[in-house]
């Protein structure tokens, strides 16, 4: 009797002890450097993933839940910066040694920073993710040199959103009533042409005045480039060729789209997507991030989508489907884990990130970077018609360093082409040499 | 009958006495302020309007609905105060201790003589050619060779060396005939006294324009705050607004940049309300009554 009360005293005691030691477990900070914005407004104390909405909405809501959930008394404290400016600051934070735990990284971006963050091979492992779940196109996102140097968290492309009353308008609308997608270039000419005539307005809406809109002329460019092949850098990453038939074929697109009158001219990003949604074009070249917006848009009845919204893939004009893809990632700078239990909790953290996937594809705006995620996917509205882009789409690889130099400064000459009527061979010739300066800091 | 109003007497006499060029020249002041009021009015009116109005038109600005969620998302981060206490710290530590040192440098270069002291002062004016950009990156490794980033320190001093404030000290003391300042040397009162008591005095409207520059300089600055300052702590105003904003705000986020934009220039406008006598009377070189 004795021996059982002791027993039980010492048991209790124990637990007591492994009691206190849970609940003086010290709490391990990491930092979260990211853009996507705050909305404290919306989402500061929410903790359901599932109604969340926008890239913003969802990543307060995940790291609100995480920071609530977490069994290992993990605090996740965001640094949250203006997208644009985002890389500026992180040189910054980095040259500095004021470095964050984890931070968000385009793929696009990854090349110029294998240096300075952690190698993830074995981590993903340790972490519990399964690289050989990544999606075809995160795969190649993620790895430079054969070695995975970040943890995919998407894959967003470039797409064609359609007025379905306009097309139906123009007769443009195959027997089930879905908008016909040219597969050429004189296709494409044929029916922009039939659109203005039958209703007077232009077959496609680009952004071109903005800032922030060169981007796009940039992404269009690449998608019609790899539709047929091509490459800037047909003979190594020393020297950019924009004067191949195909960089020449890619401009000229647009080109022929400016010269017949078929493509807006001199809006900017707000121009553009309030002109799609008043119905003052056809098509508005955009990317995976707006279905939603429009979808809803094109349920409320009166509005210039309420005849209907579609959107399709970037159209292959020449011989292969291809179209510019690029994907935010979570990567490990090195140095920002300050010790072991830091790093630990940027595995815990990841780990939790990866879980929730799914969630940042459906509130987000943009497709998963894990394949076993996809058949979902696909069944979210309008998904069935881009689910298949992480299979083909493409991005240039890790060596050209500068990326979104050069994408913006090919959007420019697109602007060029389309506001102030350079030929394809005159952005061509511009490109060649503003390329120079680009990569002599190689 | 009490006091007239102020300004009252000003009017009639400016109707009774000006002649048709003035007349001409009111009406253009007239139309040149509503051409700078025209896009202010513009951001007040749209920061009031709900985002997915805006989304589709930005027109209709006087046409409800109105919407007060843009302000609404603003104050809700627990951040904001914090951030504008910074900028207010770091303007008004930039504004003050430039003056200090604008005018000592200004009445140096301006009063006395010393070897090189024209080089120097070329040197200073050499400095005006200098992009921001171009010094940044020693800068930046400056500070954070000192371990400074992320304090008032770093946010304050680098912006202290202002070669046009130099300038406009120095234009403005030599234009101070020397002897105003003579009698007190000739009584023996030493250079300092001369410069607090009666250089000083008399370059209040240089140091008003000076002070409002920097001051809004300061509170408006966005590049090297936002490299020095990288913890959202120590963020300032306008770095902590605009990390506010998402990805796709230039296209649906429009009333809230807007909101944004009011809000960053609301403590400024509201100190003019309070001191426009003051500035207005400084600036433009009268004494304040």
């Amino acid at each position: 009797m004795l021996r059982r009360a002791l027993l039980t005293l010492a048991g209790a005691a124990l637990g007591g002890l492994f009691a206190t030691q849970a609940m003086a477990q010290p709490k391990t900070e990491i930092t979260f450097a990211r853009f996507f914005g705050a909305c404290e407004g919306d989402y500061g104390t929410s903790q359901d993933v599932a109604k969340a909405r926008g890239e913003c909405g969802v990543m307060t809501t995940l790291v609100n839940l995480f920071n609530a959930t977490n069994k290992d008394n993990i605090v996740v404290k965001p640094q949250i910066i203006e997208w644009g400016p985002y890389y500026q600051q992180l040189n910054a934070r980095i040259a500095a040694k004021d470095i964050p735990t984890i931070a968000v990284m385009h793929a696009a971006q990854l090349g110029d920073y294998t240096r300075y963050v952690e190698e993830l091979d074995g981590v993903l492992k340790e972490a519990g993710i399964d690289a050989a779940d990544f999606t075809p196109n995160a795969r190649t996102a993620v790895t430079v040199g054969g070695k995975i140097y970040a943890m995919p968290w998407d894959t967003h492309s470039w797409l064609w959103h359609f007025n379905i009353g306009l097309f139906k308008q123009a007769g443009l609308v195959d027997a089930a009533g879905q908008p016909l997608v040219p597969k050429t270039v004189d296709e494409l000419l044929a029916h922009a042409r039939q659109m203005k005539e039958k209703t007077g307005k232009p077959y496609i809406i680009m952004a071109t005045s903005g800032a922030g809109d060169f981007a796009n002329g940039g992404r269009g460019y690449y998608s019609w480039l790899y539709d047929q092949g091509g490459s800037i850098f047909p003979a190594g990453y020393e020297k950019a060729d924009f004067k191949t038939p195909e960089s020449l074929n890619a401009f000229g697109v647009f080109e022929k789209l400016a010269k017949g009158d078929y493509i807006t001219k001199g809006l900017d990003g707000s121009g553009g997507l309030g002109g799609f949604m008043n119905g003052i074009g056809a098509v508005y070249m955009t990317g995976t991030w707006r279905i939603d917006d429009f979808l809803a848009a094109s349920a409320k009845p009166g509005g210039a989508l309420s005849e209907g919204y579609t959107t399709r893939v970037f159209p292959n004009l020449f011989k292969n489907q291809a179209v510019w893809t690029d994907n935010h990632s979570w990567v490990l700078p090195k140095g920002g884990s300050t010790t072991p239990a830091t790093h630990k909790a940027a595995l815990v953290f990841l780990k939790f990130l990866w879980d929730h996937n799914f969630d940042w594809a459906r509130g987000g705006g943009h497709l998963p970077s894990r394949q076993s995620l996809m058949a979902d996917y696909a069944k979210l509205p309008l998904r069935q018609y881009v689910v298949d882009i992480p299979s083909f789409g493409k991005a240039l690889p890790h060596e050209v360093r500068r990326q979104f130099g050069f994408q913006n400064m090919i959007g420019e000459e697109v602007v060029n082409i389309i506001n102030s009527g350079k030929t394809a061979e005159q952005a061509a010739d511009a490109m060649q040499e503003r390329s120079v300066a680009l990569l002599r800091g190689r | 009958m009490g006091r007239a109003a102020p300004g009252y007497g000003h009017v009639k006499t400016w109707r009774q006495g000006q002649g048709f060029g003035d007349r001409v020249v009111l009406l253009a002041v007239i139309a040149l302020a509503v051409v700078w009021m025209t896009p202010i009015v513009w951001v007040i009116g749209l920061s009031f309007k709900p985002n997915e109005i805006l989304m589709r038109s930005t027109g209709g600005i006087a046409l409800p609905p109105f919407t007060l969620k843009n302000y609404a998302d603003i104050l809700a981060s627990s951040s904001v105060f914090g951030w504008m206490l910074n900028s207010a710290i770091v303007a008004l530590g930039q504004t003050v201790l430039t003056l200090l040192i604008a005018s000592l440098a200004g009445y140096g270069f301006a009063r006395t003589n010393f070897p090189g002291r024209n080089l120097l002062f070329v040197v200073v004016l050499a400095a005006l050619a200098v992009p921001e950009q171009a010094i940044i990156v020693p800068l930046h490794t400056m500070f954070a060779a000192a371990d400074l980033h992320n304090t008032y320190t770093a946010l304050i001093v680098p912006r202290l060396a202002f070669p046009f404030g130099v300038l406009l000290m120095t234009q403005y003391f030599r234009a101070i005939p020397p002897e105003i300042e003579e009698a007190a040397l000739l009584d023996r009162a030493s250079r300092l006294k001369v410069f607090w008591r009666i250089v000083l005095p008399l370059s209040i409207p240089a140091q008003a324009t000076l002070g409002i520059y920097t001051f809004l300089h300061a509170w408006n600055d966005y590049f090297w705050p936002l490299v020095s300052a990288t913890r959202p702590e120590m963020y300032t105003l306008t770095v902590g607004l605009a990390s506010m904003q998402t990805n796709f705000a230039q296209t649906e986020g429009i009333g809230f940049l807007m909101a944004q934009a009011v809000f960053a220039g609301l403590p400024v406008l509201i100190l003019y309300l309070f001191f426009q006598r003051h500035i207005v009377s400084a600036v433009a070189g009268g004494p304040v009554k």
